[in-house]
Formats: structure tokens, C-alpha cells, sequence
């Protein structure tokens, strides 16, 4: 009896005004069951999400899931310790004011990082124009974006310059469209021309079945007539297809005998 | 009678000559250094093998690695005609599928691709829009009811249960199966055996049977190979049939 009497004794003896030993045990408990909460929480989120989520983003949602509990743990315990949390606040509200004011550009660059990671208009991996830089996206980080531009140099764009930015991404869809513009002569068969390529192109494994290619007489134009091909390719590999094809369609025409003629105007002279 | 497929296909050591059709694939020397020559049509590779115990695997494996692995990790077979079935039947009919050749160097630990070729024409096709679409293989096969006679060294046959689930008929012009999910078996041909069901007029789930055949052999899997592993098993079409 006596011990139990000296245990409670030691637990309600006050530290300072208000605030006993089981206060701060209390405290201690809650901060400590808190952590132990998060790292469970965090574990879970990595095993639920590491194959559907890429590894940037998931280790964002991570800190943010682990920080979110282990703060409102703090803030369910700080009043066992004698703090009031209105006061708390207030203090946090002015220190909040001027850390902001001092980290602005910081702070924009990091909130534009976050919401561009949860609106996803570029991933690692994907060939990208943003604003006037195009190449491979290396690094989506929380404050800035690494990009290996088109001939290998390192970019580091601020995140806030990236959100705010006109961003062409040329990998977020499967296919892609490209075209050829190709002259033939007047006095040959476009009809001819037409099938020609079109055998030509449905021999070529990544020029896509559907949709289709479409090739058609656009324009009578000064020199020639004008053929639009409009082709459609796995966005992977719709370059290696565009650099090669537009040989091969030449060279199919020329074997059979159909002309690409230069640019060429007929002069007309007078009587006298 | 066994077939002479095993001319192909098949486990070897790693002195070996193979001849078929248009394909040659040769591998032999002296001591640790083997060379791997291989031969289809006009195409020509030569590689050197440093091995003392290991084995050459000559099997039928999934077709999307050809021309450049990583295009697509689907295959679309469209049939030659409309197939219609009936709400609440299930039934039972076989395509074609195009197979790719590949040749593998396999030890108690490790499996490596070395080559992997084909005979059969490539091409590819988008299933779904140009936005939220998938680049798929694409095939265009019969309809048979009866296990049909294939090229062995081009074609596999792959068994279709299908099952419409779906209060309505429906009419399917084409079926999409997902690469990952593809368990290819093999003995006299190349064999898969797939499950197809109907979920609305313009949906369907496609998945595979795992358990091989009896006198069949496994073919090895590219992407356990590979070391992915297999999370769905299933593949939902959900942009038309």
C-alpha cells in the first residue's frame, strides 16, 4: 500500500505550475505512440502503393502522411505539458508570417512541386517541352525538375517555372501523329502514287494498322502535285519511324518511275 | 508419334546444330569460349559464350519483343469474321497467334536471353484512343472449332473459353491478351489456352491457364526472366471488341 501510495505520490508531484510527472508522461506516450502510429502507416503506404506509384511521388506521400500524424499527436499532447495551443498557434501564425515572407520564391517553388506531382503532366522518363527547353525528363524533385535536353545537357528548372509553363509532353499518349508533305510531277499518276505508298507503309511493322495512314492529293501546287501522308506511330519510337520513312518513300517512287520534280516556272515570250 | 518439332524447340546442350526451314542456329567450340551463331531468312547474328555447364533453350515466347522491345506488352488478334455469341453461354473456339523465336542460356540460377527472333510479319495497331489507348501486336486469325494445323515455326494455337456474362448478344471482333499475363506451353507447336469473359457489350476480361498441359512442356517467360513479377492476372478490354 504504501509503495502504491509513494508511485502516486511521485506521478502527481508538480514540475512546474500545472504540470505533474504523469503529465509529462502522458506527453511522452502520445508523442511516442504517435511516431510508432506513422512509421506503420508509412510502411503500409509503401507496400500498398511501390508498384502503382513512381518512387519520387510515393516517397512525398510517405513524409507527408508520416509528418501529418506525428504533428497532430504533438498537438493532442503539447496541453500536458502546459502549453496552450491558442498561444502555440499565435506564435506559429507570426513565425509562420516571417519565415514565409523570407522563403517565398521556397515556398512557391515547393507548392508548385507538390501539386505537379499530384497533377502529373510529366513523369521521369517522358520527352517533354517545357517553355522553351525540350528534352527527357531526368528528376521530378520538390523544388526543381532535371531535364537531359535533346543534345545532353543538364537542365534545372525551377519547379515554379515548370508549373506555370506551357508543357508539350510527347510521350503521355501511346500513338502520335506526323506528316510528309511530297511533290509529284503533273504528268504522273497520283492514284499510282497514292497505293504505292500506302503498300510502303502498311510493310512497316510500327506504322500503326489503326489508325490508319492517310494519303491524299492536297494541293495542286506551282511545280507539283502536292501529296500529304499523315502517319501514325508508337509515341516510342515515332521519330526512329519519321527519319525513316520519308527515304524509302523517295526511293519507292523513283523506282517506279515517278517523278519529283524541282521547283520550275515556264516562261512565255512574246511575238516582237 | 511425336512430331519433329523438337528440331526447334527444345532443350539442348551447348554443342548444338539446328537446322529447319530457313532458320539455322548453331552453337559449339572448343573448351569454355562457345559461339552462338544463328540464322533466319537473311538475318545473321554471331555471339560468344564463355560457359562450362549451362544450358540452350530454344522456345516459343511471347510476341511483342520484336522489332524493339518495349513498344508494346499487348497482343490484339482481330478475327477474319464477326463472332456473335449468345447472353449466358459459354463456348469454346481456337485462333492463331504469331509466336517469336527466342534462345536463352539457362544455369540452376539464372536464365538469359540471348536472341530472339521470327518469321511471322510484325506489325502494330492502338487499341482504345490515341489519349488513354494501348499499342497492342497486332494478329489477324480464323475462327476454328477444331484445333487447326499451324506453320510450327510462326504460328501457335491458343484454345478461347469464352463465357458472356452479359444479359445481351454480343458481337467480338477482336480480342486483347496482355503479354505479363501469357503462359506459353510447348510440344509439337506452340500452345496457350485463355479464358474470355463478357462483362458488357463492349467489355470483356481477358486472362490465361498457368497449369500446363499433360505431354507439354513450359515455355520460359520473358518477364520472370526478367525478374517482374506478375501482379493482375487478368487484362480488362474496355474500349470495344
Amino acid at each position: 500500500m504504501n509503495l502504491q501510495a509513494e508511485i502516486s505520490k511521485a506521478l502527481n508531484y508538480e514540475i512546474s505550475k500545472g504540470v505533474t510527472v504523469m503529465d509529462i508522461f502522458i506527453f511522452i506516450i502520445i508523442i511516442a505512440v504517435s511516431i510508432i502510429i506513422a512509421k506503420i502507416v508509412r510502411l503500409n503506404i509503401r507496400r500498398a502503393l511501390k508498384e502503382k506509384v513512381p518512387k519520387t511521388t510515393l516517397a512525398t506521400i510517405e513524409k507527408a502522411v508520416y509528418y501529418t500524424i506525428i504533428i497532430f499527436g504533438f498537438i493532442i499532447a503539447i496541453p500536458y505539458i502546459g502549453f496552450s495551443l491558442g498561444g502555440l498557434l499565435v506564435a506559429g501564425g507570426f513565425a509562420g508570417i516571417v519565415l514565409g515572407l523570407a522563403t517565398q520564391t521556397v515556398l512557391s517553388n515547393l507548392i508548385s512541386g507538390l501539386f505537379l506531382m499530384a497533377e502529373k503532366p510529366i513523369q521521369i522518363g517522358d520527352g517533354v517541352s517545357i517553355g522553351d527547353i525540350g528534352g527527357v525528363v531526368k528528376d521530378i524533385r520538390v523544388l526543381s525538375t532535371t531535364i537531359r535536353t535533346w543534345d545532353g545537357i543538364y537542365v534545372r528548372i525551377p519547379n515554379e517555372k515548370v508549373f506555370t509553363s506551357n508543357i508539350y509532353n510527347y510521350d503521355a499518349h501511346a500513338a502520335r501523329r506526323f506528316e510528309y508533305k511530297v511533290g509529284i510531277a503533273y504528268k504522273d499518276d497520283a492514284d499510282k502514287a497514292v497505293d504505292l505508298i500506302k503498300n510502303l507503309l502498311e510493310e512497316h511493322p510500327l506504322i500503326l494498322k489503326d489508325p490508319s495512314p492517310q494519303i491524299f492529293v492536297e494541293e495542286l501546287g506551282d511545280s507539283s502535285v502536292n501529296l500529304t501522308i499523315k502517319i501514325w506511330a508508337p509515341s516510342k519510337v515515332w521519330y526512329d519511324v519519321k527519319t525513316e520513312m520519308l527515304w524509302k518513300i523517295k526511293v519507292a517512287l523513283e523506282k517506279a518511275g515517278i517523278e519529283i520534280p524541282f521547283p520550275q516556272l515556264v516562261i512565255w515570250k512574246g511575238e516582237s | 508419334m511425336r512430331n519433329d518439332y523438337f528440331r526447334v524447340f527444345g532443350e539442348y546442350g551447348l554443342s548444338k546444330e539446328i537446322k529447319e526451314d530457313d532458320i539455322e542456329i548453331k552453337i559449339g567450340g572448343k573448351g569454355k569460349v562457345k559461339e552462338y551463331y544463328r540464322k533466319c531468312g537473311e538475318e545473321e547474328i554471331k555471339k560468344f559464350v564463355a560457359a562450362e555447364r549451362g544450358k540452350l533453350f530454344v522456345v516459343p515466347v511471347e510476341p511483342v519483343n520484336l522489332p524493339k522491345l518495349g513498344v508494346a506488352e499487348h497482343l490484339l488478334i482481330e478475327f477474319e469474321e464477326p463472332y456473335i455469341i449468345e447472353p449466358g453461354i459459354s463456348h469454346t473456339f481456337y485462333l492463331k497467334f504469331p509466336i517469336e523465336i527466342g534462345v536463352f542460356l539457362v544455369d540452376k540460377k539464372d536464365v538469359e536471353r540471348i536472341d530472339i527472333f521470327t518469321k511471322t510479319r510484325q506489325k502494330y495497331t492502338l487499341y482504345g484512343s490515341p489519349e488513354n489507348g494501348i499499342i497492342c501486336r497486332w494478329w489477324k486469325s480464323p475462327l476454328y472449332y477444331e484445333k487447326p494445323k499451324v506453320k510450327k515455326l510462326e504460328e501457335g494455337i491458343m484454345k478461347v473459353d469464352i463465357e458472356n456474362e452479359y444479359r445481351e448478344w454480343v458481337e467480338i471482333r477482336k480480342l486483347v491478351f496482355r503479354a505479363f499475363d501469357m503462359k506459353i506451353f510447348y510440344d509439337g507447336y506452340a500452345y496457350m489456352r485463355s479464358y474470355v469473359t463478357i462483362l458488357k457489350k463492349t467489355m470483356a476480361e481477358t486472362s490465361f491457364e498457368s497449369r500446363k498441359p499433360k505431354d507439354m512442356k513450359n515455355s520460359i517467360d520473358i518477364y520472370e526472366a526478367k525478374g517482374i513479377k506478375r501482379l493482375e492476372k487478368k487484362f480488362v478490354m474496355e474500349w470495344g471488341l
